[in-house]
């Protein structure tokens, strides 16, 4: 199984920075203020920032990898761990993509839960949302970008809804900034950088980028963008709520779009949360793409295959999961995994591959 | 599938033996008797004053005028010693000499006659003599315009060119014609623009239309089912229309035409899904009034597809969403109806699909009373009895006419129906229902092509060149270039310098 993808399969350099957005943007902005708060207070926004370089860093080495031979990280993993050692590295990423769906698709629900119907039939609802992924993934990565795409853009009209409360905003709130010591906030950027997490399907979909190299700065595009987006949420959330307030809440920005009031309509957070399907859908759709291209080629299986198996492993795991503490816990393990992938793995990684190309070059 | 082998097999078989048939009827005389047995075939020996001949054609599909008035009084006082001496003699254009009988059953069936110098000869004269017994131009019916030509294609396929060479008199214009269906015969013209359209678009079509696997063709709808990219697809893949005018400008756009003899209606592609809420006369305006019409129906689309489902969702669901004012209307106008409001929804829908479906299969004099008093008195009515609440009767009404909106009425059937799926999972689920079932239908648009281009395009993927003419309409000096979906060969239209050339002050 080679990474050569024929063109006509290929999207143009431009929407990558939608691939990067969409996939970090999920269900880790309607709550990530209450745990950057709690380490840094009003401070965090610093970490918000911090994180966002932090990531620019790691697309840069991402990039840098992977422009040097134009092949995706299974081949890199060839190229280092020879034919069978790299076949434990790729299912790693596999497992780390279901393990992301699972989360993403099981965090949705909790909220559909909570704020909008408990009574709702598990099995049935996920079932159905499995099969809308299985249908997007089922036309391809074409029809997976598109729907990062529409998944950006429809929902794009939630920023205004940050206007609104506003009118109750106390700005007095952010002043004085360092109140909390450079160790604090570095804490809350650790924390802070959990929301980032995803792109390391970059990795992946990398051949499918028609003139790779110049999908490089839009890719800083798409993180600079969600970093202005969560500053932007962060900012609203800051001004509105009072900081110990923040720290009970789980879903502030849900709590934001409760008190809108429109002449038509009140309790926007119904709008919101359902509008929200189009938000985290990029990222289970993508998420379950990369994994199942993966043992693709890992394992030469059909990737519709691969595909149901995916779901159905998906659809199992987020019955397995209930209850608050225990979606909780889970959410929080496969953060940390998602973690150690991009800040411990991918620069090792980096470092590995330079090492091997340049002792192979003075060969 | 395997059934549908066999059945294959079968016709197959039947087909072949049918054709082993006519190849028994090699020579001549076969085939005339064959013919004979129909009773509007004329088979006769006409007597002149020195000679006869042999004259044998289908008096329904021949003309007689012709052989009245261009073949008898020629022949009158000739010997007549041989058929090149007859053919000489005629003043028909495009007569031909053949013994050949598998030509001359084809010509014999497509209006022409044939002429012989006695009841045994091999040698024929082909005399084209068809009868044309065709509408005449009418204005279009089904994409009216208040401005503009009011010229609609007719069921003649040559009626139908010579309405598109009219427009575009250019050599450039090719129309490559194929016959397609076991029975029919039917002639099919591809039409495009040499030089300027993109060769593997007319390939595309060109291929699907030589496998065509069909007895009959009786419109050009069927052509759409069959060589479309997705047939099983609700969203029309291929634009149809009855405009020569619009098929002319399509053409200049670089897209392919196809033309089906006995059709009314040509197809257009590779076409995309914005097209579809275009009305042709959006050209005849200005930009600006168009491109708010333009905006007008795309929101119209979207209203008539979302407000029922919401309907459903909200009061099944979320009351909290409606604000306390509005909350009063709503239960003095829902408190005495005993359904739930899904039931409530479908039995409203439904009535309006039938009154819609009554009021077009009824002849129209009839059709229009019926939605008249089927609007007015099912509606008050239901709503006096406490069926139905006026409410829904107010937005059932309106997403029923902002259905109406849309230019295309393939595209108005599609939204038709699309809002039952909606309006089942909102009634499942909600607002959480509505958004699934949008986002599903945005899966499949996605997923579409129309002739292998993407149907959501420029939407996606994003193109902002082809978004000047899609949901709004740039001035004509803004859109200097072909839509990129196209992949014209000749991608500017005309020179954007010439056309958006500023005058100074007093100049």
């Amino acid at each position: 199984m080679s990474s050569s993808v024929p063109d006509r399969l290929k999207v143009s350099p431009g929407l990558v920075f939608f691939l990067v957005t969409s996939i970090q943007v999920g269900v880790g902005i309607l709550s990530f203020q209450t745990t950057i708060v709690e380490k840094a207070g009003y401070d965090s926004w610093m970490s918000i920032i911090i994180a966002g370089i932090s990531v620019h860093i790691i697309i840069w080495l991402i990039y840098k990898m992977l422009m040097k031979e134009h092949k995706d990280v299974l081949d890199i993993h060839v190229t280092i761990f020879g034919k069978w050692l790299s076949k434990v590295f790729g299912v790693l990423f596999v497992f780390y993509f279901i393990l992301l769906t699972i989360s993403v698709l099981r965090i949705y629900i909790e909220v559909i839960q909570v704020w909008m119907f408990p009574e709702i039939n598990l099995l049935v609802i996920t079932t159905i949302l499995a099969i809308l992924i299985f249908y997007i993934v089922n036309g391809g990565f074409r029809v997976v970008v598109g729907i990062c795409f529409l998944g950006f853009v429809i929902p794009l009209y939630l920023i205004l809804t940050l206007l609104f409360p506003l009118e109750f905003a106390h700005y007095e709130n952010l002043t004085p900034i360092f109140t909390h010591s450079i160790k604090e906030i570095m804490n809350a950027s650790i924390t802070m950088t959990f929301s980032y997490i995803g792109f390391s399907t970059l990795l992946f979909y990398y051949p499918f980028i028609k003139k790779p190299e110049k999908s490089h700065k839009y890719a800083h595009f798409g993180v600079a963008f969600t970093t202005f987006l969560y500053l932007a949420v962060a900012f609203v959330t800051f001004v509105f709520y009072d900081e110990e307030q923040i720290k009970t809440v789980i879903y502030p920005t849900l709590g934001i779009w409760k008190i809108m009031e429109m002449p038509f309509v009140e309790r926007f957070e119904y709008i919101g949360i359902s509008s929200w399907l189009l938000v985290i859908l990029p990222n289970m759709t993508l998420s379950t793409w990369a994994a199942s291209r993966a043992i693709k080629r890992l394992f030469g299986l059909k990737q519709r295959i691969a595909l149901v198996l995916i779901l159905v492993i998906s659809i199992i795991g987020v019955l397995f999961l209930k209850g608050y503490h225990m979606i909780d816990i889970y959410a929080q393990v496969v953060t940390y995994i998602g973690f150690g992938i991009v800040y411990g793995y991918i620069p090792l990684l980096f470092i590995i591959y330079t090492i091997v190309l340049k002792v192979r070059k003075s060969k | 599938m395997k059934l549908f082998r066999s059945k294959k097999d079968k016709w197959n078989k039947k087909v072949s033996k049918l054709m082993k048939q006519s190849k028994k009827m090699d020579d001549l005389q076969a085939l005339l008797e064959a013919c004979q047995e129909s009773n509007d075939f004329f088979h006769y020996e006409h007597t002149f004053e020195n000679d006869t001949l042999w004259i044998s054609y289908y008096k329904s599909i021949v003309d007689a005028d012709v052989l009245h008035k261009a073949v008898f009084p020629y022949l009158e006082k000739e010997s007549l010693n041989s058929l090149e001496k007859v053919q000489s003699l005629i003043p028909v254009e495009k007569t031909i000499i053949t013994s050949n009988v598998k030509d001359i059953e084809k010509n014999l069936l497509n209006g022409h006659m044939i002429i012989r110098l006695n009841d045994q000869e091999k040698k024929c004269l082909v005399v084209n003599a068809p009868v044309k017994k065709e509408r005449s131009i009418s204005p279009p019916e089904v994409e009216f315009s208040v401005v503009g030509p009011k010229e609609a294609f007719v069921e003649s396929i040559d009626t139908n060119l010579n309405l598109l060479r009219v427009r575009l008199p250019i050599k450039e214009l090719k129309v490559k014609e194929f016959t397609i269906g076991k029975l029919s015969k039917t002639k099919v013209a591809i039409i495009y623009i040499a030089g300027l359209t993109n060769e593997e678009n007319v390939n595309t079509v060109k291929q699907r239309v030589k496998e065509v696997e069909i007895d009959q063709v009786i419109d050009s709808s069927y052509l759409t089912q069959i060589i479309s990219d997705n047939p099983k697809s609700l969203f029309p893949q291929l634009l149809d229309t009855e405009r020569p005018d619009r098929a002319a400008a399509v053409l200049a756009e670089g897209k392919v035409v196809v033309m089906v003899n006995g059709s009314p209606h040509v197809l257009i592609g590779p076409t995309n899904l914005t097209e579809f809420f275009g009305a042709f006369e959006d050209y005849f305006l200005n930009p600006i009034l168009a491109s708010a019409f333009r905006i007008i129906r795309f929101f119209a689309v979207i209203f008539s597809i979302l407000v029922t489902p919401i309907y459903v969702a909200v009061l099944t669901y979320h009351y909290e969403l409606i604000p306390s004012d509005l909350f009063g209307t709503l239960i003095s106008s829902r408190e005495v109806v005993p359904l739930p409001p899904i039931l409530e929804a479908i039995i409203l829908e439904l009535t309006i699909e039938l009154l819609r479906e009554a009021g077009a299969r009824l002849p129209t004099k009839v059709g229009q009373t019926i939605g008249i008093v089927g609007g007015i008195v099912i509606g008050t009515a239901s709503v006096e009895a406490g069926l139905t609440s006026n409410v829904l009767l107010i937005i059932i009404a309106l997403a029923a006419l902002a259905s109406f909106t849309t230019p295309v009425y393939q595209m108005g059937n599609t939204i038709r129906l699309i809002r039952f799926p909606f309006l089942i999972l909102a009634y499942m689920f909600g607002m959480v229902g509505v958004v699934i079932c949008f986002c599903f239908m945005l899966a499949h648009l996605l997923r579409l092509t129309s002739l292998g281009r993407p149907f959501l395009e420029p939407l996606y993927p994003p193109r902002l060149k082809d978004l000047k003419d899609s949901i709004i309409r740039f001035p004509f000096s803004w859109n200097t270039k072909r839509p990129i979906q196209l992949q014209t060969q000749d991608t500017v239209r005309y020179s954007k310098k010439k056309a958006r050339k500023k005058k100074d002050i007093d100049e």
